[in-house]
């Protein structure tokens, strides 16, 4: 380190020393980073009455069958690694058809008839109401057993045998590339501000990107107390107004950015976004963050990962995505753009610093949380 | 150098051939001049001396040679009576032939060479001879002899002639050399002092490498040698202009450093272990990291601002990286590191902050503590044994540790509480009573250096005394462990020890003493420190054996038991 960059960041850590000690701030934010972040999934067995979509294995042998295949005869293709009775591989992937051309289902999935994958049903799926009306397409929350719960996304996703999981367990191919992002991925980071935490009142919340990478604790989770700087990038910077209650955070509905550099979850962007923060003893927080998503956004998630590792039938995700879209239709065709999302969110107390160094948000650390600091501007 | 010399040396790796075969066993043995010791190099003076040789650039893979064993508190006392075993004999074989291949690579053979061979696939003698008469002085730390000039040619002859390569000969002749005892060891020898009759001291090269190794923890450079083969290091004139001159280099943070970590024992990281389940913010990172924050602390303090030895106890100042700082609980505005090295950021804690000084350290707190949970038995042992220099006599065999070990008896959920209740077995009390006190001040840190308040929802109480000085918690113990004249003396006593590897004399005791007096007042400064030890009366001097026997205790030190 050059002497001359040594003394500029003894300078901004003296001052960060001084704004730590500060003994009369007025307010305290407190800084956490997204460890793990997912689609919201609350499996039920009444979700999927006829049995639901299964996973890459009963996708294939339905598309065998409808190729004239008995059941038997499609599992012994699918055990003999996709390789038919001559010796023939096929190529699930190029199932479609343009101009009578094999095509690929990934990049054109309206190149395949739509085979109507089975949607979840079922009382329970977590999110917010968004458009403020309970109907037959909605559903509660799980945790709040708020009624009006808009989540059309659940039921695209939810009758995929990688859906069929509840927290602590996570879909597994979201946790794959999550995992993977966490060593390469600038963090996601939330601030809380407010007049007093440990008290019921108006808060801020904030959502950023840092220009640090996840640091890791010795068992591989997100290291607590460790710091991030904020990228001052304004594009993932999503503010939003709310409420503490009991330890819960709630707020008003605003517009969500957040860009990343994941395989899954390239972009999240929503609109109309909720979130509900839940305060925990031990410093960390989860939290369910609920809006109206461009449906290709999410489709694209998973096309990249391709059905094999997707986990999902991905003809039937874009028509069933592009069926159930809920919001902001287009004015020409009337083709909804987004639907309704929810996502699960579980994040470490963390320091975020600003590009020069100044401390704005505190990591809350068990018993001996650091002295609170100034919330930023 | 005398047949008996060499013979003890061949004696030493006699597990190797090919070292045994550089040595002349069959000479007839001669009566010595005067004592030889053999203190083995460190692995980390093993690095230092090859980059110091043939450039920073040369890449040396893990050096496993065991760190041996303490002695008065020091491994660089252990270090005289390190042997080579056959493992560690290959190990060396493998990193010589890995250095001398990478020493005759073109971009540095064209640098250390100094001559060009008359052909590229032949011997050449007499530019190798210069090459490796050059090498020689440094690797031996003594010029070569004309047999020793005459063998390693003789290698390099053979090898190329074998190869047909020029490069092939230089690297079997230095590769030779890297694994003879005369590297490997720093080989001390004495002549009569002429200035005071009937009394032996190094000679001038072997002062040259004391002096280097204390110093710099290095070979001496050319100038070092050149008064060295002049004479002039061994007047009072010569010697004080060369330690003056070397205490100025850059290279005086080795020798710091090197000597730090012996006193500290961070040898102990090498086997430290902490739960990582129970401390998940103790990572590996913290664990690479801890003993370079003591010593980066240990160099900003001395060296840098040239400030009391005390003040490593209560200084705030010190440097850390995003693990330490997460470990703290502290924040640190990181640059975009993205895969970079892990930068040092100088970093200050607040006041009223509860780290202060080098025992709030993860180096001493976490070293000093048991895998899952904190021992302020084990913390207040390394501060009687590593920091006061007292002796800390170790548990009878039949003692019971059930009461201190149980973590779950609700009737005793903190230390201090399993603690008192174990040292009411007559036993057991005296030895808790010297270690309890200042480890019990320490456990507002938990095993992995975590600060806390309270231990299984039970509040900490920290307090206690030291030689009458009350203290409750780190700031105030460091501040009573700095005014200790004890403190002042331990480090004095163990510089001295460890510069000259051996235990101080009776007459060194009372000069020790003088000393350690003059720098209570005056305080405790490297290079002065430094300074006066090299330039002492006997620093040089090589003890007869009814001098050399070493008394238990230096000069100023107590025991743990009479101090408490």
């Amino acid at each position: 380190m050059g002497s001359k960059h040594t003394h500029r960041m003894h300078a901004a850590v003296a001052a960060t020393a001084l704004a730590v000690a500060a003994p009369a701030a007025t307010a305290e934010t407190r800084g956490y980073a997204i460890s793990l972040i997912y689609t919201a999934s609350y499996h039920s067995p009444e979700n999927c009455p006829q049995g639901g979509n299964g996973g890459p294995k009963e996708m294939k042998t339905r598309i065998l069958m409808s190729r004239g295949y008995s059941k038997e005869k499609a599992l012994e293709v699918i055990a003999n690694d996709d390789t038919d009775e001559k010796g023939n591989r096929i190529d699930f992937r190029t199932r479609g058809q343009i101009d009578g051309k094999p095509a690929s289902v990934t990049t054109f999935p309206q190149s395949y008839p739509d085979p109507h994958i089975e949607t979840a049903q079922g009382r329970f799926a977590y999110g917010f109401d968004l458009d403020g009306q309970a109907g037959p397409n909605s559903f509660e929350d799980p945790e709040t057993h708020q009624q009006g719960v808009d989540n059309q996304m659940w039921r695209v996703l939810g009758c995929f045998a990688n859906y069929w999981v509840r927290r602590p367990v996570i879909p597994y191919n979201e946790s794959i590339v999550w995992d993977t992002a966490m060593d390469s991925m600038p963090a996601w980071l939330i601030s809380i501000s407010g007049e007093d935490l440990g008290k019921d009142g108006p808060v801020t919340v904030t959502f950023d990107r840092a220009l640090n990478v996840l640091m890791r604790d010795a068992v591989g989770s997100v290291l607590p107390g460790s710091s991030y700087t904020i990228d001052d990038d304004p594009r993932s910077h999503s503010v939003f107004k709310g409420q503490i209650k009991n330890g819960v955070v709630t707020v008003e509905p605003a517009s969500f950015f957040m860009q990343g550099e994941s395989q899954f979850y390239a972009l999240l962007r929503l609109s109309q976004a909720q979130v509900r923060i839940y305060l925990k003893p031990d410093g960390t927080v989860h939290a369910v963050l609920g809006g109206y998503q461009p449906w290709l956004d999410y489709y694209h998630y998973l096309a990249i990962r391709g059905e094999g590792d997707g986990l999902v039938d991905l003809p039937g995700v874009y028509n069933a995505m592009k069926r159930l879209a809920d919001a902001n239709p287009d004015p020409a065709t009337g083709q909804n753009r987004d639907i309704s999302a929810a996502y699960y969110i579980e994040a470490a107390p963390v320091f975020q610093t600003s590009l020069d160094g100044r401390v704005v948000s505190t990591a809350y650390i068990g018993e001996r949380a650091p002295a609170k600091v100034v919330a930023s501007e | 150098m005398s047949g008996a010399a060499k013979f003890l040396i061949a004696a030493l790796v006699g597990v190797c051939t090919c070292v045994a075969a550089a040595t002349d066993q069959s000479a007839p043995a001669a009566e010595p001049a005067g004592a030889l010791y053999l203190v083995r190099l460190t692995p980390i003076q093993y690095e230092r001396s090859i980059r110091d040789i043939f450039g920073s650039s040369i890449q040396i893979d893990v050096n496993r040679a065991a760190p041996g064993f303490r002695d008065e508190g020091l491994l660089a006392l252990g270090s005289r009576r390190l042997t080579i075993t056959s493992a560690e004999m290959q190990q060396y074989e493998k990193l010589a032939q890995d250095v001398a291949t990478q020493v005759v690579q073109p971009n540095r053979r064209a640098t250390l060479l100094g001559c060009k061979p008359a052909s590229e696939k032949a011997a050449d003698d007499k530019c190798a001879a210069a090459f490796l008469q050059k090498v020689g002085l440094y690797l031996f730390r003594r010029p070569l002899s004309a047999d020793e000039l005459q063998t390693f040619v003789a290698t390099q002859t053979a090898a190329a002639q074998r190869f047909a390569s020029f490069d092939a000969g230089v690297r079997a002749a230095l590769a030779r050399m890297l694994v003879t005892p005369e590297f490997l060891f720093r080989v001390e020898l004495s002549e009569p002092d002429q200035g005071r009759a009937g009394t032996q001291r190094l000679d001038a090269y072997s002062t040259a490498s004391r002096l280097s190794y204390f110093l710099w923890d290095s070979v001496p450079d050319a100038d070092l040698f050149a008064a060295a083969e002049s004479g002039k290091l061994l007047t009072q004139a010569g010697l004080e202009e060369q330690v003056r001159r070397m205490l100025l280099s850059p290279r005086v943070e080795g020798g710091l450093r090197a000597f730090f970590s012996d006193m500290l024992g961070f040898d102990g990281f090498a086997t430290l272990s902490i739960d990582s389940t129970l401390y998940p913010r103790f990572t590996k990172n913290v664990l690479e990291d801890a003993d370079e924050q003591t010593l980066r602390t240990i160099v900003e303090q001395l060296l840098v601002r040239n400030n009391d030895y005390g003040t490593l106890f209560t200084t705030r100042e010190t440097f850390l990286t995003p693990s330490l700082a997460a470990l703290y609980g502290v924040p640190l505005p990181r640059s975009q590191e993205m895969g970079g090295a892990v930068p040092w950021v100088p970093y200050t804690f607040a006041e009223g902050d509860p780290r202060v000084g080098i025992l709030s350290q993860a180096s001493f707190l976490s070293l000093n503590s048991h895998p899952g949970t904190s021992s302020p038995t084990l913390r207040g042992k390394a501060v009687r044994e590593k920091l006061l220099c007292q002796k800390v006599p170790p548990p009878p065999g039949n003692v019971d540790f059930s009461l201190v070990q149980d973590l779950n008896n609700p009737n005793f959920k903190t230390a201090r509480q399993r603690l008192t209740a174990h040292a009411t077995e007559a036993m057991c009390a005296g030895c808790h009573k010297i270690t309890d006190p200042m480890g019990l001040a320490l456990e507002n840190f938990d095993t992995a250096s975590g600060f806390r308040t309270k231990e299984r929802g039970e509040p900490i109480d920290a307090s206690g005394s030291l030689n009458g000085k009350p203290f409750n918690g780190i700031v105030e113990l460091a501040q009573v462990l700095k005014e200790q004249p004890s403190t002042t003396a331990c480090v004095i006593n163990r510089a001295y020890s460890y510069g000259t590897q051996r235990k101080p004399t009776v007459d060194e005791r009372k000069w020790l003493t003088e000393l350690q007096a003059q720098l209570g007042k005056d305080g405790v400064r490297w290079r002065d420190l430094m300074q006066r030890v090299t330039l002492g009366p006997d620093f040089f001097a090589v003890p007869s054996q009814a001098t050399a026997e070493p008394a238990t205790q230096a000069p100023t030190q107590t025991t743990a038991a009479q101090s408490e």
